[in-house]
């Protein structure tokens, strides 16, 4: 078994995260481990790809998409002394969400719209960390916005973009490039990559919010 | 500056606690970034327990809404579709009207009809985005696969989405097109030949509308049986599933090719 990140192992070959926890979406649990699947979650695909995070596990997080709580309930493994502010803006799979946060007590749910953020921003905290997942045309602005709300002074962020979502037209590869260069207006990109084989036509980014303005 | 926070209200100074959490949590909004953190401030007046109270109001707040949004949102689809037909239809009369009217004679009057007519149309498109909007909120997987607007005629005729997960995908192909259908098996029944309608409103999709007739039942097969899974996956998980959008555009292909 291999350390990969906090609470996060290589198992015989198997993404686990370790957790107290019952299944949450049918992942197999064994042994206080409970499997990440990375077909399911995409920051578990991110991982297996060889990429990391530096979490301590007590770190504040702002997650948009939050989605029924799979990856929510892997994260929540992970930051297992922290909090996450999970915001899902579609009621069906929030139902499910809402039993993972009444079972942790470390994650707050929000039903609302992400690209709002001035609607919450008397609930949730400076952030150590935004993790954004939510597939639409405007999502670099809907980041922004909250990072400008929420992300603490050399917070990191990392969102997940599928091309088809941003322009359903172009080749994956060009939407690929202006999302980069969106980003790099506004943060420090640390890395990115495609989630192949896990899912088609994603990638992942993983950004900084800048110290202080660039000098010249 | 006051700011509005959903332990209370704070002026810079000193915090007003609020009496009720649930009602100063859905009133915690602020035009700007606070220039202070929350938490900190709310550890203060609340002290170590303020999580735990934080996480306990914010599952009383969103499991009310929760039950209040899946219960109503199917049945304003469903208003709104009905009202948008009525909208056209108003807009055609009118429009008929309009032309009549300046066979015989150009007069004043005209110019008020176009600016009505002008209205509705705008009426139409809030209603149309309006739907959009909602449609992707309660069925994505539908609205990914044939768009917000027929997703939504499908489901105004299934009546709700309770209804429409019930429905097998065989009926999905030809609702909309009931008429033509009782007409066949009304011809059947006599034993005389008959055409069974192909597809109803899924017919609008362009995947269907843009194949050589032969081939329309085929893809309006394959479209209605994806949908029938969209749709429950819809009302049960909620989460898009990409792979239901990637089979049919290759059956699409696969099927122009041949």
């Amino acid at each position: 078994m291999r350390e990969l990140m906090r609470n996060v192992y290589l198992k015989d070959g198997t993404l686990v995260t370790k957790s107290r926890y019952g299944s949450h979406y049918g992942e197999k649990v064994f042994g206080g481990f409970r499997e990440w699947i990375p077909w399911r979650s995409k920051l578990a695909a991110m991982i297996l790809k060889g990429h990391r995070l530096k979490l301590r596990g007590d770190e504040k997080v702002l997650y948009l998409g939050a989605a029924s709580g799979t990856t929510v309930s892997h994260l929540a493994d992970i930051v297992d002394e922290g909090v996450i502010y999970a915001v899902e803006y579609a009621a069906k799979p929030f139902e499910k969400l809402l039993e993972l946060a009444r079972e942790r007590n470390n994650i707050i749910p929000l039903l609302l719209d992400a690209s709002k953020p001035w609607k919450y921003s008397g609930i949730v905290e400076k952030v150590d960390l935004i993790y954004q997942d939510i597939a639409q045309k405007n999502q670099i602005e809907i980041l922004e916005s909250n990072a400008e709300f929420f992300l603490k002074k050399g917070g990191e962020i990392v969102i997940m973009v599928k091309a088809r979502s941003i322009d359903s037209t172009a080749e994956p590869e060009e939407v690929f490039e202006s999302v980069l260069k969106k980003m790099r207006e506004k943060f420090e990109i640390i890395s990115h990559g495609t989630l192949m084989p896990y899912h088609r036509d994603h990638i992942f980014i993983h950004a900084a919010s800048r110290r202080k303005a660039k000098t010249f | 500056m006051k700011y509005n926070l959903w332990f209370g209200v704070y002026d810079g100074k000193e915090v007003k606690l609020s009496e009720n959490f649930e009602e100063s949590f859905l009133k915690a909004e602020n035009p700007s970034p606070l220039p202070f953190n929350v938490s900190e401030l709310g550890m203060q007046v609340l002290g170590e327990d303020y999580y735990q109270i934080l996480r306990k109001t914010a599952l009383q707040v969103s499991e009310k809404q929760v039950e209040r949004e899946l219960r109503r949102e199917d049945r304003y689809v469903v208003a709104l579709v009905k009202a948008l037909e009525e909208i056209d239809e108003a807009i055609n009369m009118l429009s008929e009207k309009l032309m009549d009217i300046k066979a015989v004679k150009e007069s004043d009057i005209t110019e008020s009809f176009e600016s009505k007519i002008g209205e509705l149309k705008e009426l139409r498109r809030e209603v149309e985005r309006e739907i959009e909007e909602v449609m992707r909120k309660i069925a994505p997987n539908m609205t990914e696969l044939v768009g917000a607007k027929i997703a939504a005629k499908i489901l105004e005729r299934a009546g709700s989405m309770e209804r429409l997960v019930r429905l097998p995908a065989s009926k999905i192909q030809v609702i909309g097109a009931e008429k033509s259908l009782y007409k066949a098996f009304a011809r059947m029944r006599r034993g005389k030949k008959a055409k069974i309608p192909k597809h109803g409103i899924i017919f609008l999709h362009p995947f269907i509308r843009t194949l050589p007739k032969s081939k329309r039942g085929k893809m309006a097969r394959f479209l209605a049986a994806k949908l029938a899974i969209a749709a429950k996956i819809d009302y049960f998980r909620g989460e898009v599933d990409e792979s239901l959008y990637e089979s049919i555009r290759k059956r699409y292909e696969e099927l122009r090719r041949k």
